[in-house]
């Protein structure tokens, strides 16, 4: 059965963009342009810290999402069978 | 011969217009506070604020601050700021973004790779540029905050920003590069990752820095100062153990097609000194 990968703990997400550079790594890039992981940032007026939250692009499950998982230091990631 | 050039994208404020210049003789300057300086030099009469990134920022973790020069009443300064800023201006494809003299009203700065509009203050900085690919400086009234939080020491680029009517910038960086020997740099890449252990910070629950697992209570406030190799690449303060070691340099460098000699590095802080006696 295929995996997908699943943001499920964007909580704890500190917008270190690891697993966006990873996922343009995999594609033998490096930069943000067409990454299959976009970390977009939000913060409310009375936050004392911006809220990252990451941005899956559904292609990201045909590269190696387990790289992707292990990579992020806030565990945000699981990958789950379909 | 790409790689021997420096480009610096050039706004000036007052005639609000923008060009992108390329620096042949700048090579020797690194990135960063090296490079910085020099442009300092060259544009001081325009009173410039600089922001540059080094060779490594973008490609390798912990190179993840961005360097701003400015002058504070005549006294050149050196600021590190955080964030995710480092990497966006890599992917426009500049070395350094130079802001010359002083608005007449109030501005926004929009910046995507090398285009500049520059669009009223009162403009909402989230309605601009690429979200997940651009960086927002945000002036506060009292701070001037890298994704609304990353600040620099001392208020001096606030004062500055304030000084030439900046009121906030966006900056997207949509350019992609390749290292030439990709499953080298990949796997140079994750041993420094590896390292995180050697930084001098303990990991946090913080905003990280783009590039840096860490999340640190240290990346807020930015960093003034120190170690010249260090500022010129432009990595973090507290990466220092990684990358004062030569041999990690090199591999860094060499991976991404510089030819910079043992030399070359060994005289760069002859160069810095040399270029702050000149500006003062």
């Amino acid at each position: 059965m295929a995996k997908t990968l699943k943001p499920v703990r964007c909580e704890k997400c500190n917008g270190c963009e690891l697993c966006v550079l990873e996922a343009q790594r995999q594609l033998e890039k490096v930069g943000l342009e067409e990454s299959l992981i976009r970390i977009f940032t939000k913060k409310d007026p009375d936050a004392e810290y911006p809220q990252f939250s990451p941005n899956l692009d559904p292609r990201v499950n045909s590269i190696d999402i387990e790289k992707i998982k292990n990579i992020c230091p806030k565990d945000v990631f699981e990958t789950e069978e379909e | 011969m790409e790689k021997i050039i420096k480009k610096a994208l050039i706004i000036d404020l007052a005639k609000k217009t923008s060009e992108v210049k390329s620096f042949g003789d700048l090579r020797n300057f690194v990135g960063g506070i090296g490079v910085g300086l020099k442009l300092y030099e060259m544009y001081k009469s325009k009173d410039p604020i600089i922001f540059s990134v080094g060779p490594l920022n973008g490609f390798f973790p912990f190179a993840s601050k961005t360097s701003v020069i400015l002058s504070d009443e005549g006294v050149i300064e050196d600021l590190y700021v955080g964030g995710n800023l480092s990497l966006r201006i890599k992917f426009t494809g500049v070395d350094s973004i130079v802001i010359c003299d002083k608005s007449r009203e109030d501005v926004t700065l929009d910046i995507t790779n090398t285009t500049v509009s520059f669009k009223p203050a009162e403009t909402d900085l989230h309605s601009l540029g690429l979200p997940g690919k651009r960086s927002l400086l945000n002036f506060t009234g009292k701070e001037f905050l890298v994704q609304d939080y990353f600040s620099t020491p001392e208020n001096f680029l606030e004062m500055a920003a304030r000084n030439k009517k900046v009121a906030g910038i966006s900056i997207t960086g949509t350019e992609v590069l390749k290292p030439q020997n990709f499953a080298t740099y990949e796997k140079l890449y994750h041993e420094i990752l590896k390292k995180r252990s050697e930084l001098r910070v303990e990991e946090g629950i913080y905003p990280s820095c783009s590039n840096c697992p860490m999340g640190c209570g240290k990346s807020k406030v930015g960093e003034i100062g120190g170690n010249v190799l260090i500022h010129s690449l432009v990595a973090c303060h507290y990466a220092d153990k990684i990358y004062s070691d030569i041999g990690v340099v090199f591999s860094c460098l060499n991976v991404l097609g510089y030819d910079y000699t043992h030399e070359d590095l060994e005289n760069l802080p002859k160069l810095i000194e040399e270029t702050l006696r000149n500006i003062s």
